[in-house]
Parts: C-alpha cells; structure tokens; sequence
C-alpha cells in the first residue's frame, strides 16, 4: 500500500478501516482509495494510474460509489479515511465507466490498423470490455504528428491526455520534459516550451503510454505487438543489471521493451525501491549492434593477404596448434590472456579455468582492472566483503548521500534513479563532489563543483574537517584507539587551506558537509570512476573508509559504501576470479585452503607464477618479449589505453595475437586469429549485477552467421590442446561454479556487512595512513585546462558506438566541450577548428560549449577514438591494485 | 430359400424392363436444353459473392489501398498471409506493406482476410483457374496481387459490393486512412 505522500520513510501512517463491496478493508490512512482497492485484488479499470507516481485523475475510469455521494467518485484521486462506505461493483458505475470510455474515444481517430500499440492498447481494451459499439458526435483532431525528436514520434490524435508520460518523467525521472499545451483546441503532450524533445531518451513515457499517442522512430510501423516473440534477459550494457525484454520478429530484433508498462500499473509506490523496472536509452533503444551487419560471421586467419575466412575447425585447430607451439617453446608463463566485463559468469569461470589449467598461466586479468578492482580490493582488504555495501532499497531510504566523483545519471542511469527518489521523495540531503556540473548535481542539495581531478583531495579534506568538528564516533573508533591516532596523527600534515585552494571550495562549504554526513543517521557514500579511475584512486577508497568508519558509518545499518559499474559483469569478473590475485570466490590466489578446494573441483594442478600480473604488466610482457601469446576475449586494448601505453608495439611483438570478439576491432585487425563470437541477445548464462544479483541471460536469437558462444571457442581450443573441459551445455558450468562457490546463484538477500577492522588495523596501517595522507605534489603542469575522458549516457564503452539507434542520437561530433567562461576568454565561438595540446601529443579538432563545465576544464566523450583524443592522456599505474589511470590530463588549447 | 416369380416379373426380365425404363429418360432428355456445358470452350456464370482468387486493389488514384496492418494475418485461420509492413520512405508518417505473400497453395478461401481488411484493399474475384505445373508460382507476391486485382478489378468491386462492405461516394472516403502530416512540413509550409 503506497505511503503517498511520503517524504520520510520513518514515518508510519495511521491505520483505519473502511467497507469495501461489504467487507472491512484495511489501509493506511491516506493513501489513495484506488491502492487500498488495488490491494485487495479486486480490478477497477484506469487509464491514468501507474503506481509509479502519484494519482493524477484525469481520465474517469476508476469511478467507485460512496454511500453519502450522490455520483460515483474517482477512486485514485480520493482518500481513504476511516468509516468510507465503497461499492466498486454495479450496472451504474459500468455504465459510467462506459460514458467516460465514449468521451475518450469520440475524439479518438481509431487508425488502430496503422496504429504501433494496435493490440497493447487500453483504451481497445476498455472499448471492448465495456462494450462501445457506436459514437455520436465523433469528431478528428486533425493534429499533424510531431516528428521533430530524434526518437520518439508524438501523434497526438491519439492522445488520451492521460498524463502518465509526464508524471513518470516528472516523478520518477525527475527529467520533467514534457507538459501539456493547449494547442488547436486540445491538450497535447509536448517537450518542454514546445521545442523539439531533446532528454534522454529513456524511453519510459514510451512504455506507460497506454495509447500509441508515443511511437518509437526506431521501430515504427514494422510490426504488430501480437507477432513479436518475448525474451527476457539481462542488460549488457551497465552494471545496474535491468530486466529487459528483447522482442525478435523471425530473425530480428524488432524492439526492447521492459516490465514497465501500463500493463503492470498495479503496485506500491514503495516497490520502487527495489527499481520501477524501467530502462535507459541504451538498454532501451541501443540494440541495434546485435543483428548489425558489422558483426563477424566467420573466424579469420591472418595471411599475406589479410585476415582470409576460415573454417572453424581449421581456425580452431591452427590457433590450438600455435598455443601448443608457444607453450613448449617457451613455457605456459608466455601465454596471457585478457576478458572482458561483458561475458557471462560461466565465460569468465571457463575463461580463467582454461587459463590457469589447460595452458597453466595465471596471467589472466579483466577488464574490472580499469576501476572496479580498486573498490573491491580496498573494500575486501578492510571490511572483508566483496561488492556494494547497500541494497537500492538503503540507497532509496538514505539520510545523506555523499556522491564522489560519480556522474551516475550518465554512467548508470536506471541505478541512479534509487538516488533520484532518496533526494527527492524521501529529501535526503545529498552532497555531489563532480569536477563538473553533472545532472545529479543540479539536484542535489550541496553540488560541490571541485577543481578537475582533486576529488581525492576533498575526502581527504573531508576526513580532516570530521576530526577538526569532531565528528567522531566515539563508540566505534574507541575500539580502535590506536587506528584512530593514527589517523588523526595522519591528517595533521594536511591543511584544510590547501584542500580548500587546491579544490576550490571554502573550507566552510567543507565543514558543512563533512557535518551532513556525519551527523545523518543514514548516510552512503557513492563512488566512480572521477574517483576511481583518477591517479591514486586505490588510496581514495580506503580514505572514504576512513571517513565512514570515524562518523560510524561503516558496517552500520542503512550505512555503506558503493560504486556502480560501467560493464555489465565487472562484479562477475572478480567473483569468478577473472584477476591474477583472485581464486574464484575472491579468495587470494596463493590462500592454501581455497586452493585445495578447488583443485577437488578441477582436480588438476594451480600455475606457478605470482598474483601481480595483471593488465599493465601482461602488456609489458608483451612488450618486453616475456609474453609470446596473447588471448583477447572481447578486450580492445588498442582502442581503450592511451597511445603513451604503446599497446600497438605490445601487440605486434607477440607471436599469437587471439581475438575473439562479436565485431573485428581495430586490436583484432592486428590479431592473427579472429573468432567470431555471439552477443549478450544470443548468450545463456548468469550475469552478476553490481549490487551482487546473478541475473539470467536468455537467447533471444540464435546465434548470428557462425559466431558461437566465448566459452564454446575456449572448451573448443582446450579439446585442441588435448585437455578437454567436458562441458556439454552452460549448465554444467553452473553446475561446477555451484560446487566452487556454494550458493553463488542464489544469492538471496545479501548477508549483513560485518566489518572485520581488527587485520586491517592491525599490521601496517599507521604506517600506510600516513602515506595516504599526503598532499598530492603540486603538479608543475603549465597547461592550463584539465581534459577529462567522460562517459556520456548514450554510450557504454565502445559497444554501444555499433548500435545505429544510439548513434543517430549521439553520433561523434568530433567536438571538444569547454565551460562558457573559458571559451570566451579564449575568443572561441561553438564549432571552431582548435589544437589541443598536452606532453604527450597535439591534435586538432573542433570545440562546442558545455555549460556544466567549470572554467579550467574540458571535456571529450571516451567512446569514439575520432579525433584519438586518448593518445594525449598520459597513464598512471597504481602501484598496488595496477588500475591504469589515464582519464585526465592537462592540456593547453588555442586556436588552430 | 425358394425361388418363385409372377408371370409379369417373369417378362420384365426376359424383356429387359428397366432398360426400357431407363431408355424412356433418355428419351425424353432429347428433346431437353444440356445441363453441361463444354467447360473450358464455354465458362459459368459466377455469382458476385464467389470467393475465388485474393488480389490486392488501388484506390482511383492510384495509390496503393494496403497500410499494412497484418490484420489479415492475423485473421487467416490457415496462416497463409505474411505481411511485411514499415513507413514508407518517400511518405514519410505512411505506412504500407513492403512485402505481403499469400500462399494460395495453403489458403482455405474463407474470406476472413476481405472481412478482416479495414481498408478493403484486399478483395475476392472470379478468378478460380490455378493449375500449374509448378508449385512455387502459387506464392503470390505483392506484385502479383496487385496484377490480379488491375485485371480483375470489376470482379473484386462486385465481391465487396455484395459481402456489403465497400461503399459509394462519401460513405467510401471513411474507409481511406488519412495519416497525419508531419509537424516538419506544417511548420516549413507555414514559413
């Protein structure tokens, strides 16, 4: 029963009772009288309704009688209150229902032949429930249709003026881009100030138009809802892990669509804690790529004349052959490997059993590496767990959030409309620390626009400023005295001056939120990638530790640290011990017990070799000659790390260079051997989402050409090496990660996060806090501008730049964006040719304003390579967790 | 059992009665108009309402009737229809059947796709000749519907007319779907 309003999920409402069709009901004193009836399972018809946001009432189906009313009432609009006497039943209310059904459809131009929701219809659906059979009075709107958005079609002939398309952008997006206009004498949805729609495209007024008022450009008119075949399977694009349905129409995939429908309208207000079951512009409208002509249909070999089509069996039999080659050559330790993050759980699982025993290396590494690792590995080496600390039902019910350097509406948006609704249903106070004006920023109650890569800086400023307020718990760090002098003895060689100079914000604005996190009684932490991914950013992570253990944060209920992820299965990666220091399970690799666990599973022998090889080191090894193989599933190292990693002269230097991949990337344009590989529509298999959920993939579509699944290619090259894998479908996988990792597939409800302080703070840590504790040296850059690599909401990674839909939405404009300020004082003007330039390169493109930038930083989105604005970054490795940190440099600009 | 037999039965038999009775029918269709006719030198008259073969029809002006609802897909009980609809590139808003396949090979002739059709761009006609020596031809494409409904065009009327579902003058523009304009064009006319 929904809490409407709710604005603090504290409070409890009242309970009463009311008479319902002769039965006393109970309900919470308040809430609308169409949820109270909704919740005893008896359906009254509604059009206007979604329980994702509040009664709207306008569209008269929901009519109930009341004893003292003379005219039947509209159930969602009223109130339930104690003593209401309700009838839902009877010939007066069809027939009303019947009157309001005629109203609707007498201006309704009943094109349902030509109509995309012909067949997913309510107000069809009414009509023939109630049995409309004729109108009077019948009349056209005549209203041209708006085509003027890239994606979606507005026909307002259609329209019901239900206002669900609104209410969901308004309530739950919180994007508000459309309203209603009287136009031509009739209320239409238009974008906001009647221009062309330009938001984001989530598709979910879409999906809750109960009409085909909203029709989707990418698919329209191709299909009837009744010939589409369902499948429910997994997003591959974030980690956020949303349900989706792919519908195919014989070979194709005709269009996504998600739960979330004015089908499923009946619920709680406060289900949506758990999601509201809707998608993004990529999940919903980014599936082009997998039945794209681009894809790989035939495993290639590299000979004199270029990559030649070959037979699998000889494909497969040559590349076992040149792995046999190198490994008695030179040893299994010349053969590495690399994954990525967006394979099935049972593809990683093989993917490094086939590593470690068939060939007997364990230079395997994931794409994780570029960020995720420092999280996991920061949080299990102090906390002892392993992923996000909070479910998004703690998220949606926090006090404060502190969100840091996490642009979350872009990277992972359906995730960040748990944060969304915690700031706006439940007013929790949130403090965004972003190096630029992100979309969560604009919401939040304390936006903290920092200096570009000086996040770290300001939770260290943040940790400082706690124990300057004294803010500290006294009854959780009083069982740590000596971790709490530590770093208290720590933070006195920083100044909250310099922080203050070297971020940019007052110290003031530094102690107030340092205050507002301390002082709520929930209070998560949000980390990303500005975080993360920037020099330093394992180090980062144990300084927000700090700052949640001293406030008593850490381990605390409704308390918690987390990160999203930008591939799906970064999460999965880890847990199936995808990293050269992790056993399945995220054990440590050289930890004697899980080792002997496995081996009863594998029954064969563990590689020799260390747990520091991880990606950076396998390319220097390739580089330096050590490494002669080279196995790249999905990876694209050549397209991802800056020129200045020479992942080029690596790759050239090896002897085999594998790819296996759904498209031919520019790395598996170098490779000598290209497999085919499916995509995530045609894949069984798990994927684990961020929040720890192993969620299903299903196959949607067989698999396109001769593209087969990534594990089906490994199990393939183990038969060729002589050591078959012995698995005949993915669930014998599943069976074996089951006997590894016991109750990995249903997880349930994450186990309580019991802090295990006392390894951590015992050894080195007064020593290592020291060390964290540091000011950054000043850089002695002369460039003036911080350029940044971001991420934009239409794209993930580089798969999404395969998908036509999302390209025609955000195609590469080859632009660099600059905050107003900068451009003006450098006399640019929008779509000026200008040389950017930074130690290591020099490159001209073109430059468009961006007013959320702030003066002193640009930006350039990181999935196109055209211009290759990555070969300016300059990378980092961090000495502990070797994440490459390559997302922000310094760069001066002039013009060309 | 034993065998006896009337002096009349007796003669019947020795004069072989019924062929004479049968002969006495004969006779007299002599003189009678044929009932046949000497089919395929002469043909039937056939009733308007004869559901023969399925064609796709135009309006007057031209334009193709079809908007590609896959209604008559949906309606064949012998799933013979396949209807390929998408907007129509050089109309934009419009949509129309790019492909549609009936096979006739599978169809029943029930006229449930006529009945089906909002727009009555698919009709029945006279035509009921199919013989062929090859299966494959009775696929009929789009092209070859619209042949059949050009050449049998007074046929298909006639069929409409008498399931009572075309309609004359006014009455007739309520079946032709109007798509609204693009917003684009309305606004760039108005500038």
């Amino acid at each position: 029963m929904g809490l409407k309003p709710v604005t603090t999920p504290d409070a409890e409402a009242v309970t009463i009772e009311l008479s319902l069709d002769g039965e006393m009901v109970q309900a919470k004193e308040g809430v609308s009288l169409y949820d109270v009836i909704a919740s005893t399972g008896k359906i009254v018809p509604a059009m206007c309704y979604h329980y994702t946001f509040d009664p709207f009432g306008s569209c008269g189906m929901c009519l109930v009688s009341q004893e003292g009313k003379k005219a039947p009432v509209r159930s969602c609009t009223a109130k339930a209150t104690a003593g209401m006497v309700i009838r839902t039943d009877g010939e007066d209310l069809v027939l009303a229902r019947k009157k309001a059904v005629e109203k609707h459809l007498s201006v309704h131009p009943l094109d349902c032949p030509v109509c995309d929701a012909d067949g997913h219809c309510e107000l069809q659906d009414m009509a023939f429930h109630h049995g409309v059979t004729n109108l009077e009075n019948a009349k056209q709107k005549n209203i041209p249709e708006d085509t003027r958005s890239l994606v979606l079609d507005f026909n307002m002939n259609r329209c019901i003026a239900c206002g669900e398309c609104i209410n969901i952008c308004k309530d739950v997006q919180r994007i508000d881009a459309l309203q209603f206009m009287k136009k031509g004498g009739f209320n239409q949805v238009v974008a906001k100030g009647d221009q062309p729609l330009d938001c984001e495209f989530c598709g979910d007024c879409l999906a809750v138009c109960p009409v085909g008022a909203i029709t989707n450009k990418f698919s329209k008119y191709g299909y009837k809802p009744w010939q589409l075949k369902k499948t429910t399977t997994t997003c591959n694009y974030c980690g956020d892990g949303c349900q989706l349905y792919i519908e195919t129409k014989d070979t194709e995939v005709v269009r996504v669509t998600s739960p979330l429908s004015w089908k499923n309208k009946w619920g709680d207000r406060t289900d949506t804690v758990n999601g509201h079951d809707g998608l993004c512009v990529r999940g919903r409208f980014g599936f082009q790529f997998i039945d794209s002509p681009a894809r790989l249909l035939t495993p290639l070999i590299k000979t004199e004349s270029g990559l030649q089509e070959t037979p699998w069996i000889d494909a497969l039999d040559f590349a076992a052959g040149r792995l046999a080659q190198v490994k008695a050559q030179y040893g299994p330790q010349a053969i590495a490997g690399l994954i990525t993050a967006r394979c099935t759980n049972e593809d990683l699982y093989v993917f490094q059993k086939f590593m470690r025993t068939v060939i007997g290396t364990n230079r395997i590494d994931s794409s994780a590496r570029y960020g995720h690792i420092n999280f996991v590995r920061a949080l299990n080496r102090a906390v002892g767990v392993t992923r996000t600390m909070n479910t998004s039902e703690e998220i949606n019910k926090a006090k404060a959030i502190l969100i840091v350097g996490a642009n979350i509406t872009e990277t992972n948006p359906v995730a960040s409309l748990r944060v969304k609704a915690a700031l706006g249903v439940y007013k929790a106070q949130t403090i965004v620390v972003d190096s630029a004006q992100t979309n969560i920023a604009k919401l939040a109650s304390h936006p903290i626009m920092v200096n570009p890569g000086t996040e770290g800086l300001y939770v260290q400023g943040l940790v400082k400023s706690v124990i300057e307020q004294d803010f500290i718990d006294e009854e959780v760090t009083g069982l740590h005295p000596e971790a709490l002098s530590a770093i208290k003895q720590a933070v006195n060689g920083i100044s909250l001056d310099v922080v203050s100079a070297r971020t940019g914000i007052d110290i003031a604005q530094i102690h107030e939120t340092a205050r507002i996190f301390a002082e709520a009684s929930r209070s998560i932490i949000i980390c990303g990638e500005g975080l993360l991914r920037q020099s330093g950013g394992y180090q980062h992570m144990l300084n927000l530790l700090d700052l949640a253990w001293l406030t008593g944060k850490l381990g605390r209920k409704g308390c918690g640290i987390n990160t999203y992820t930008e591939e799906a299965n970064e999460q999965g990666a880890l847990d199936m011990g995808v990293a050269p220091e992790f056993l399945p399970g995220q054990v440590a690799f050289d930890d004697p017990s899980a080792r002997e666990r496995i081996t009863q599973v594998w029954g064969g022998t563990f590689p020799a070799g260390d747990s520091h090889s991880h990606l950076m080191n396998i390319l220097e090894g390739c580089r330096s000659g050590e490494i002669k193989a080279l196995y790249l599933v999905g990876e694209n190292p050549l397209e991802t790390l800056p020129a200045s990693v020479d992942v080029k002269g690596a790759l050239a230097n090896v002897d085999v260079l594998i790819c296996q991949d759904p498209f031919l990337t520019e790395t598996g344009k170098l490779a000598h051997i290209v497999f085919p590989a499916s995509t995530f529509a045609e894949k069984d298999g798990t994927v684990t989402n961020q929040e720890g959920k192993v969620q299903f993939l299903r196959p949607a579509l067989d698999s396109l050409g001769e593209s087969v699944l990534d594990w089906h290619i490994m199990a393939g090259l183990a038969h060729g090496l002589g050591s078959p894998l012995g698995y005949e479908t993915t669930h014998d996988i599943q069976q074996e990660i089951r006997n590894v990792l016991p109750g990995y597939y249903n997880l349930g409800r994450p186990s309580k996060i019991e802090p295990r302080l006392t390894h951590y703070f015992g050894n080195d840590f007064a020593q290592q806090v020291g060390e964290r504790y540091r000011l950054p040296e000043k850089s002695g850059h002369q460039r003036q501008f911080g350029l940044r690599m971001i991420q934009l909401i239409y794209h993930s990674g580089k798969l999404s730049t395969h998908a036509s839909g999302l390209m025609e939405i955000s195609p590469n404009t080859n632009r660099l964006r600059m905050g107003p300020e900068d451009m003006k004082q450098l006399g640019l003007n929008s779509g000026e040719r200008i040389r950017v330039t930074s130690d290591t390169g020099s490159l001209e493109m073109l430059v468009t304003e961006d007013v959320s930038l702030p003066p002193g930083s640009c930006a350039v989105p990181e999935h196109f390579n055209d211009p290759p604005v990555k070969d300016l970054m300059t990378c980092q490795i961090d000495p502990t967790t070797g994440v490459p940190y390559f997302k922000l440099t310094y760069v001066s600009i002039e013009k060309a | 059992m034993k065998h006896s037999m009337t002096p009349k039965q007796f003669f019947q038999t020795v004069l072989f009665g019924e062929i004479w009775e049968a002969m006495k029918v004969t006779w007299r269709h002599m003189f009678h108009k044929p009932m046949t006719f000497q089919y395929p030198r002469e043909k039937r008259i056939i009733p308007d309402a004869h559901r023969g073969a399925l064609c796709l029809l135009r309006y007057e002006d031209g334009k193709e009737r079809c908007v590609g609802c896959d209604l008559c897909e949906a309606a064949c009980p012998s799933r013979c229809i396949k209807v390929i609809s998408e907007e129509d590139k050089s109309l934009p808003l419009e949509r129309y059947a790019s492909e549609f396949y009936i096979d006739i090979t599978k169809c029943v002739f029930c006229g449930y796709c006529v009945e089906a059709c909002p727009v009555n761009a698919l009709a029945m006609t006279k035509m009921y000749e199919f013989s062929t020596h090859d299966k494959r031809t009775l696929l009929f494409d789009k092209k070859r519907l619209y042949d059949v409904g050009e050449r049998h065009l007074s046929d298909a009327k006639k069929y409409l007319y008498a399931h009572n579902l075309e309609k004359e003058g006014d009455e007739s523009r309520a079946y032709r779907y109007h798509f609204p304009e693009s917003i684009k064009t309305v606004q760039s006319s108005t500038e």
